[in-house]
């Protein structure tokens, strides 16, 4: 068989077996061992160490484009606030669905503990302006933010005198695709000190990781492995939530899951790659001899 | 003088943070804070400001019968019709399930396919273009797999748990070196084209680059 032509393999080929790469894990799941990482944990542990008393902030800074990723952190995060009592302030500053992905994730989300809205939790709602609506919030969250995502008035909701600025914050999580989570991390944090989360799409974490280390960041999830990892110290910490994600709706949607999607494609696109500089490298001796 | 009032105007409004960074007075800072806010209301005029560009470029194009123009077609009435609804949906509080309904079940699936889309040309691409040609893509090629295999529990698996901190290092200490530079240097120019805008030096934001 000539080796060249190979080189050239019809293209729906690849197509077809990432397909099926995809496919069988959802049909028929692994369940491989997802072990967390440094950056998962420290995330973790900081909303472990908070309770009723301190007050976060979630931004969706994302839309449909990296719900994949993106809404099963969101969810592991939430039902993590939620179980430790901590006041959850939920905004959006993406402009591209943003307020759709925070209303559908508590939606999905608050059901399943006994809140109040307005005392336990608050959304916000989308705000144009990005960077200057960071800044103001240093100043006033409800100036900023006078009515909530239905049109109600913050400023009478109890749970906005426990978040009246940023110096009430205990920490400010984004969910962020694009530039929006590096604003937080490279203007809220140096500037009025709140300790800043990122979780992100995996090919945008490379940059975070340089916030991380200067310490700007004081966590990052990056993509799903980071939201399988998130799950997995959930699970093992929390006996209702194992239960949660075992119900099949939960299980079908969670990062658990589609890190065998994932692992399998990788291993596709791996062998791949592989394959193809074999090849490669056979072709050029064949050339030069 | 419908060049010099916006430039002085640019001089000043992008003097006066500075200016009150460095001067920790109250009324200073008063001030600062309302060029702040005026900002987000600014940044909210621009969304009309962009929905009208995008009405007048499109319509010219179906106008015309240019290349691609009944694409335009679907630009406007997905325009029309999820801005109709969102607009309804702020005064009438029960069309804000119809906006949702239309994000979930059209928006939502239409991009997420798109970026599903990536796995397939990835593979495709990685295939036909990921060569070890020389010593540089030779290192790019087996830090990609280490990375690739170190975001999924089978590298573990197979490497008895070692692929995720060799992942995990490259993009701690490589990566961050590299993004570090990125970074600094994204800084440095937005930093010089701020200072350019400001001094007036820069003006194709007013329309076009000719006095």
């Amino acid at each position: 068989m000539n080796l060249k032509k190979m080189l050239f393999i019809d293209r729906r080929i690849i197509y077809l077996l990432v397909a099926a790469g995809a496919l069988y894990p959802i049909i028929r799941p692994i369940g491989l061992p997802v072990i967390p990482t440094k950056p998962v944990a420290a995330l973790y542990d900081a909303v472990e160490k908070m309770g009723p008393e301190n007050a976060v902030i979630v931004s969706f800074d994302y839309g449909p484009s990296s719900e994949p990723e993106l809404n099963p952190m969101a969810g592991a995060i939430l039902r993590h606030l939620f179980l430790r009592k901590i006041k959850v302030v939920v905004l959006a500053l993406f402009p591209l669905g943003g307020n759709e992905e925070a209303k559908s994730e508590l939606n999905k989300v608050v059901d399943e503990y006994d809140l109040q809205y307005g005392v336990d939790y608050v959304n916000l709602g989308y705000k144009e302006g990005g960077q200057a609506v960071m800044k103001r919030m240093a100043i006033s969250i409800a100036d900023v933010f006078p009515v909530d995502v239905d049109g109600r008035p913050t400023a009478d909701m109890p749970i906005m005198a426990q978040a009246k600025n940023y110096s009430d914050i205990s920490l400010l999580i984004s969910l962020a695709t694009g530039i929006i989570g590096e604003w937080w991390a490279n203007l809220v944090n140096p500037q009025f000190g709140v300790p800043v989360s990122v979780g992100c799409t995996a090919v945008s974490a490379p940059k975070y990781y340089a916030y991380l280390r200067a310490g700007q960041m004081m966590s990052l999830l990056g993509g799903l492995k980071g939201a399988s990892e998130y799950e997995k110290l959930l699970k093992d910490g929390y006996a209702s939530v194992r239960q949660t994600y075992e119900k099949p709706e939960e299980k079908k949607a969670s990062a658990t899951t589609g890190m065998d999607v994932q692992s399998i494609v990788h291993v596709i696109i791996i062998a791949f790659i592989v394959f193809g500089n074999v090849i490669f490298f056979a072709t050029r001796k064949e050339g030069s001899k | 003088m419908k060049r010099t009032v916006p430039l002085v105007l640019t001089f000043i409004i992008g003097m006066y943070p500075i200016f009150a960074f460095f001067v920790p007075h109250r009324i200073a800072s008063d001030l600062n804070d309302r060029l702040d806010t005026w900002l987000i209301i600014v940044a909210a005029f621009a969304l009309p400001l962009g929905a009208v560009n995008v009405f007048m470029i499109n319509l010219s194009k179906i106008s015309q019968r240019r290349k691609g123009w009944p694409y335009s077609i679907v630009i406007l009435a997905g325009l029309v019709v999820m801005g109709s609804i969102g607009i309804a949906g702020a005064y009438r509080q029960d069309s804000i399930g119809q906006f949702q309904y239309l994000f979930q079940n059209i928006v939502s699936p239409l991009q997420s396919t798109m970026f599903s889309l990536l796995s397939f040309y990835v593979a495709s691409a990685a295939y036909r273009a990921f060569r070890a040609r020389n010593l540089d893509a030779g290192i790019l090629l087996v830090s990609a797999i280490v990375v690739m295999m170190g975001r999924i529990p089978f590298g573990d698996m197979l490497s008895h748990g070692s692929m995720t901190p060799l992942s995990e290092w490259l993009m701690t200490i490589p990566n961050t070196a590299a993004q570090r530079g990125i970074i600094i240097g994204a800084a440095l120019g937005a930093a010089s084209m701020s200072i350019r805008i400001i001094l007036g030096i820069e003006r194709t934001y007013l329309g076009s680059g000719k006095d």
